[in-house]
Order: C-alpha cells, then structure tokens, then sequence
C-alpha cells in the first residue's frame, strides 16, 4: 500500500529520484526507509518539522540577501525536507568522474597561461580562449603556488530522462553553498534521527576542515603556522552569511578589504595590537574588484597592491587568477576534449551537448531550432541570461536571435534537458520537482570531495531553474556508505 | 583581533546598551507624563527628554507625530529604539564569528520581534510587554556575554562600549535635572533614578526625603552602584589597561590619560565641590571628556597612525557616534 503523503504522487514522464519507472509507484530500494518515515508522516506532522525547520534558520540567521530590494532584505534559502539519496556506487563513479575533471581543468589554465600548447596542438583554437571575458592575460608566464588554479570547485550535476548524471557547467572562480550544504545536514539529524542513523548516510562535517588544509597547503611561509584569511565583499552580499559561517567554522579570520594593507608587496591586516601579516586568501570576490590598481579602479572592495604582493609570491589566492576562462560556457563545451589531450583518459562524466553560436554551422542550427534549445549567455551565472526555448515567446525568441547575431562568440544553446525530478514538498501537496547537484571539490595536497553535495531544486512547478536567485530551493543529499 | 572587529563588538554592544537607557526612559516618561497630567503643574515633560537626547529637531522633521512612537520606532533618527537595535544586529553580523550562537540568536529575535510588520500595534495594545521585552534582551545580552564567550580582547571591547554607553546615559539624565529652570520635584528626581535603575538601590543607601544633592552624588560617586558614572568609568579604566597591557596609574595613549584623569577627579573630588563649581558645568566637562574618550580608542586602536595624520578622523568616528 502506497502511504499516506504519496498517494497523490505523479512520476509522469519524467526520471525519478526516487521511484522506479513502472505502473506502480514503487521506491528504489535505497530510498526505503526515508520513503516510508516520510510517507508515513500525517500533513500536519510534516508542517510542524517544516516550520521548526524554517525558524530555526530564520533564528540562527541562515540566510541570502536578495538583490535589487532596497530593503536588503534578507530571506531563508527555501529548504525541502525530503532528502535526496545517492546510493554508494553511482556516487563512486561521479566522484571518480569529478577528480578528473578538475585535474584537467587545472592542466587547461596552466596550459593557457604558459606555453598554450593545446592551442597549438590544434585541440582548442586560440579565439576560444583570447575572446573569454575572464581570461587574464596578466598571468601568462605566472606560476601559481603548488600549480594549481581551482582550490575549490563547484561542478553542477544533472541527470537526463534516463538518470544518466551529466555535467551542466563548472563553478571554478567564487563557487557558493557549501554552508547552506553543512546547515541543512544540521536540520535533517535533529529532524529524522533514527532514519539518518539507520540508512548510514555518509557524513559531512569536515568540510571546513578539509577547506583550510588546502588553503594552508598554499602557504608561502613554510616556517610557521600559516596566516590564512577569508576575504569577503562585505555584509550586503548575498552570501555573506556563508562567509561567516565558513571562517567561524576554519577559526580564520574573515575580512573585508579595508581590513588589509599592502606595504612594498607584502599584505598585513590591521590588528588592535598592529600589523599581522597574511599568507593565503580565501577571496570571496571576483577578480576584477580584488586591486583597484589592477583591476577595477571604481572598487572600494579590494585592497590596492594586493595583486602586486601576489605576483611576488608573497601572499596567495585561492582561487587564483584567471580561473573564470574554464566557467565561460563555450570552454566547457571542450572539457572532454582536455580530459583526452591531458590525461589520456575518456571523460568519465559526460556532459551537455553544445552548439557554439560562433561556429556558422551551429548558429545557422540554433538560429533555426531556438523553440527547441536553451540559449545561454557564456559569461554569466545564476540563471540569468537564459533562454529556455520551448517555454518562450516570439519576441524573446527573436531578441535572442538578434543578440546571438551581433555577438556569436557570446552565446551558446544545448538541448533541453529533462532534469530528474524528486518528491518534494508542496503547498499542493508532495510532488515531483527538478533538481541538480552541486558537489564541492576541494583540491589541495589531494583532491577531496565530501560525499554529495547541494542538492538544489526548481521549487516552481515545470521549472528547470534551480538558481537561489530565481525562486530554487535546496535539500540534503544522503550519500549512503554501503 | 581585527581593528574592524573590535570597533563593531565596541559598537554593537554600546547600541545595545543605548536601547536599553531609551527604553527605561521612555517607560519612565510615561508615567512621570501621567502623573504631571493629572496635576495642576504641567509640564511638557516628553519635550525635556526629546532635547535631553538632542532629537527636537529630528521629532519635527519625523513621519511619527506621537513622542513615545517616534523614541521607539523612528528609522529616521539615529537613537531609536528600532535603529539601535538594527545597528547593534547590523555590527553583531560583521562579526558573528566572534559571538556564541545564544548571543546571535537572542540579538536576531529581538531583531526580528522590532521589525515586524504591526510592531507600534503591538506596543500600543501592550506597552508593558514591549518594556520588559527589550530590557530583559539587553539584560540576557549582557549575561551571555560574560557567560558564553572568552573573556578575552573582543569581551573587552564589548565592555568598554557598554560602560561608555552607560556613563554617558547616566550623565544625560543628571543633566536634565540642571536644565528644568527650577528646582527639580520629587517626581523628577524618582524619574531620573528610575531611568537608571537607581531607585531602591538609591533608597537603601538614602533612606528618606529625595534630594538633588543626593541624587546627583549617587549617580556620580557610588562606588558600587553598576550605573553610577564613577563606577562607569572606574571600569572603563581598568578595560583599557587590560587591552594595553600598561600598569594602571600610567598611561600608553590619549584615551587612558583621559579616562585616569577623569577617574581621579571622580574618586577624589566630592558632591560638595562639584555643587561649588556648578553641576551643570561639571557634568558637561565630565561629558565631554568621555566623548574624546570613545574617539581616542577609535584612534588608538581602529586607525593606522598614519592615518590619523592623513584623515579627517571625524567623520569616521562620527559614522557610529551619531547621538554625541
């Protein structure tokens, strides 16, 4: 018999978490436990740990800020309270398919900021990479600490009509969400006890932990304890509670840029008892606002010489610089093609297809098919500058294709994916919404990747936006260990 | 710590001191107002403690025309209950790494309570409520800082704000009862002690008849009494000798010379001397030194010293210091 908060529950044609596709609704086995201490729950049980839930992050202050109120309001990322499970092998192979991913997105900019021979190898053409907007040419020649580029990375996940994970894009300069991922495993052990413990779901916590061991590892004073720092915008930036959260949790000392100072290229911060000189920043903030001498001369954000202290190797970066030329969609569309130049390996994870408007023969194709393809600006993120053909009207369709016609190098589309939906808890009701993961990895002196990730879900029903900006929510994802 | 650090624990709890003393004030007004009201000597007694809080002009220019709503939930003037609350939470977020989750969460409701949206209904449908409520919060506030957190250089940069807070309220209040243009009643002096939660504390030391000389040498020179100005800047000496790390008696900036000379002349000088030279004028000078007090640290321990040099340092200090 199906319980209670199911019984409505419509698959349709869509893949699952949870349910198997068949007549009747019938749970993945790894999915049990929690399916039938949820299912089982009256709807006003499941109200009450929604709302205890949602005060409880109202009260600590887990929040976003979001933009273009005046009011600077600040709201609860949107939780679901149905978690999403990973059995141990499917996590396995995306693990697997995450390390090499991001070994070969760190090869990539080594490449493209010393000798470029992928470009004359003839696997990228040159354009690709001097046309990206975040490419930055003061880092040619440049060695970073250790090699590497991308200290953290958040790789969005998605899975297709079949279940099968593809990656959407690659979060490689300022990623967010890893705090909302630790404060949501808080609430789901103190709101389903017995059921986390019973389906031994693998934990999290040491994400912090894990975090500053790799920014420690950057540091370029080996004799002492490393100085490392976090490096936020300031309190009006929408993940600002997330900055907090993560250098209370590291015990680092979180900044703004009027808290450093930068004397004959060494950076200080300003301490009650004087100056402290700092070893690696964990900068929370673009490129372009770090060093007003350097980069946007308008930002009151950074701290003037910090870029100057970089390039001397006196300070660190994670992430470093220049690392936003693998985010630019139409690199992503050549990952596959690095995994094979650098590793010699086959892409474990495959990815989106994707038409590159700059290419005559795809634009003629995108121009042609726009009601059946997504159309996405290169450079930006959170769901902004998107086009989602078959939901679109003629005047977006044509304001797109004006603007894929001036700017080709600007634009890419992909086919529309039907992103797998998962039970989630509706005012109408439990029903099926779409979902990705964004999973955090860490690399260091290794690579560390904790179990799952974000889950993010389009809380809107039929929508593929998962974007906190655009209405997404987000859930626990329970990795399990066996 | 971070210089910014110190300067917003210094701020948030010196806010959260202020809407505590507002609070008291406006409390006590309403009853001191109902009383005068009643009698055959009236006086505007709300528009004393407007210009005591030197907010005349800003209760002229303010959306609230009524004198409680505007001192409690004015966004406009800098010394609302509502704004000091907002400024404290505001300060309290730049640093919440340095607080206990109790500190956050208590701050944060009370947050939440003052901004929510029917907040003047429910003052008005139960004032007595919204009193206890507030002061209780700084009250909680207080005990969770000296009970959930190390009481180390930030604790002592919360102290420091909370005793300059409180040594500056306690001298506002004094001052009101030089500036009546006659001689204060009884009411007056009872309303004062009980903005400083001086009355029965007053009365055991003081048994009987009240008196301006005797209140004014309670709130001044009790040496026990937590809201006396003595006591007040008895604490804020020693707060900076501990930061410093320099033996009491000397002094390694401007703000610890200021404050041991202000102590010396509050340990050593008497009520009878002070009524010699004029309250009114002792008070302000009293005043005044523990505004430059609250600027020296600023200097001392927020800026650069090259900065001190370079900047106008006031506008900085004053970007905080809006009520002086």
């Amino acid at each position: 018999m199906i319980p209670n908060a199911f019984a409505n529950y419509q698959t349709e044609n869509f893949f699952d978490e949870m349910f198997q596709q068949s007549d009747n609704l019938k749970a993945f086995d790894y999915y049990q436990s929690i399916y039938e201490r949820i299912g089982n729950l009256s709807e006003n049980e499941f109200e009450q740990k929604k709302k205890q839930a949602d005060s409880s992050f109202l009260e600590h202050g887990v929040t976003f800020t979001v933009y273009g109120d005046e009011k600077g309001t600040e709201r609860i990322f949107p939780f679901d309270l149905i978690p999403r499970v990973i059995p141990d092998t499917e996590w396995q192979k995306v693990e697997q398919g995450l390390r090499q991913r991001i070994l070969a997105l760190n090869l990539f900019l080594n490449d493209v900021y010393h000798g470029k021979k992928i470009i004359s190898d003839g696997v990228i053409p040159e354009e690709v990479v001097n046309t990206s907007a975040h490419y930055r040419k003061e880092m040619v020649g440049f060695d970073v600490p250790q090699d590497i580029y991308i200290h953290v990375c958040g790789s969005d996940l998605i899975r297709d009509e079949n279940g099968k994970y593809l990656v959407l894009e690659d979060n490689a300069r300022c990623p967010s969400g890893a705090s909302y991922l630790l404060e949501n495993r808080e609430i789901m052990k103190k709101t389903f006890p017995r059921t986390y413990q019973k389906m031994s779901v693998r934990s999290v916590e040491e994400y912090p932990e894990l975090l500053l061991r790799s920014l420690e590892y950057l540091s370029p004073r080996k004799s002492q304890k490393p100085v490392c720092v976090l490096l936020t915008p300031g309190v009006y930036n929408s993940a600002y509670f997330e900055h907090t959260f993560l250098a209370r949790q590291m015990g680092i000392e979180i900044v703004e840029g009027k808290d450093l100072i930068a004397i004959d290229g060494f950076v200080y911060m300003r301490t009650t008892q004087g100056l402290v000189q700092v070893d690696v920043i964990y900068r929370r903030l673009d490129d372009e606002f770090l060093d007003p001498l350097f980069f946007n001369k308008e930002s009151l954000l950074g701290v003037s010489g910090l870029m100057d202290a970089y390039l001397k190797g006196n300070v660190s970066l994670a992430n470093g610089i220049g690392t936003g030329v693998v985010d630019d969609k139409v690199t992503y569309a050549y990952v596959p093609e690095m995994i094979r130049y650098y590793l010699g390996q086959e892409p474990v994870l495959e990815q989106v297809p994707t038409y590159l408007c700059w290419r005559d023969q795809d634009r003629k194709f995108v121009l042609n098919n726009l009601s059946e393809l997504v159309v996405k600006s290169a450079n930006e993120s959170g769901g902004y500058g998107m086009l989602i053909g078959n939901v679109s009207t003629q005047n977006e369709r044509d304001e797109f294709a004006t603007r894929i016609k001036e700017c080709p190098r600007d634009y890419i589309a992909q086919p529309i994916i039907s992103l797998s939906r998962h039970p989630t808890f509706c005012p109408e009701g439990v029903q099926g919404r779409h979902v990705d993961l964004r999973p955090f990895i860490l690399y260091g002196d290794d690579i560390e990747i904790v179990p799952g990730g974000l889950t993010r879900v389009a809380l809107e029903k039929d929508s593929l936006v998962v974007n906190s900006s655009q209405g997404g929510g987000s859930k626990d994802t329970w990795v399990l260990s066996t | 710590m971070l210089s910014r650090v110190a300067d917003n624990l210094y701020w948030m709890s010196r806010y959260v001191e202020r809407a505590e003393g507002v609070t008291r004030l406006v409390e006590v007004n309403r009853d001191t107002d109902l009383e005068f009201n009643t009698n055959e000597n009236r006086r505007d007694y709300w528009q004393s403690a407007l210009s005591a809080m030197c907010a005349v002009n800003d209760f002229a220019n303010d959306e609230f025309h009524d004198h409680e709503l505007f001192i409690l939930f004015s966004k406009n003037w800098s010394s609302s209950v509502l704004t000091c609350i907002n400024m404290a939470r505001e300060n309290a977020r730049m640093v919440r790494d340095q607080l206990s989750e109790e500190i956050w969460v208590e701050l944060n409701n009370l947050y939440l309570f003052m901004n929510s949206p029917s907040i003047s209904e429910k003052f008005n449908s139960d004032p007595e409520n919204f009193f206890r409520r507030t002061i209780r919060f700084s009250l909680v506030f207080q005990g969770l800082t000296d009970a959930t957190i190390h009481h180390d250089e930030g604790w002592r940069f919360m102290s420091l704000g909370r005793y300059l807070e409180r040594s500056d309220q306690t001298s506002r209040v004094l001052d009101t009862l030089t500036l009546l243009g006659e001689e204060p009643s009884r009411l007056d002096l009872i309303g004062a002690l009980r903005s400083c939660s001086a009355l029965s504390a007053y009365r055991r030391q003081y048994q009987g008849a009240l008196s301006l000389r005797n209140v004014a040498d309670f709130l001044l020179f009790s040496r026990d009494f937590p809201r006396s100005l003595r006591f007040a800047v008895s604490r804020i000496d020693t707060l900076l000798h501990e930061i410093s790390g320099v033996p009491s008696g000397n002094f390694s900036n401007e703000a610890e010379r200021l404050t041991g000379s202000a102590l010396a002349q509050l340990n050593f000088s008497g009520i009878e001397s002070l009524l010699a030279d004029g309250l009114h004028e002792s008070i302000d000078q009293l005043q005044r030194k523990l505004i430059e007090v609250g600027q020296s640290i600023f200097e001392t321990y927020v800026l650069l010293p090259f900065e001190i040099k370079n900047a106008d340092v006031a506008p900085m200090v004053q970007r905080q210091m809006q009520q002086q």
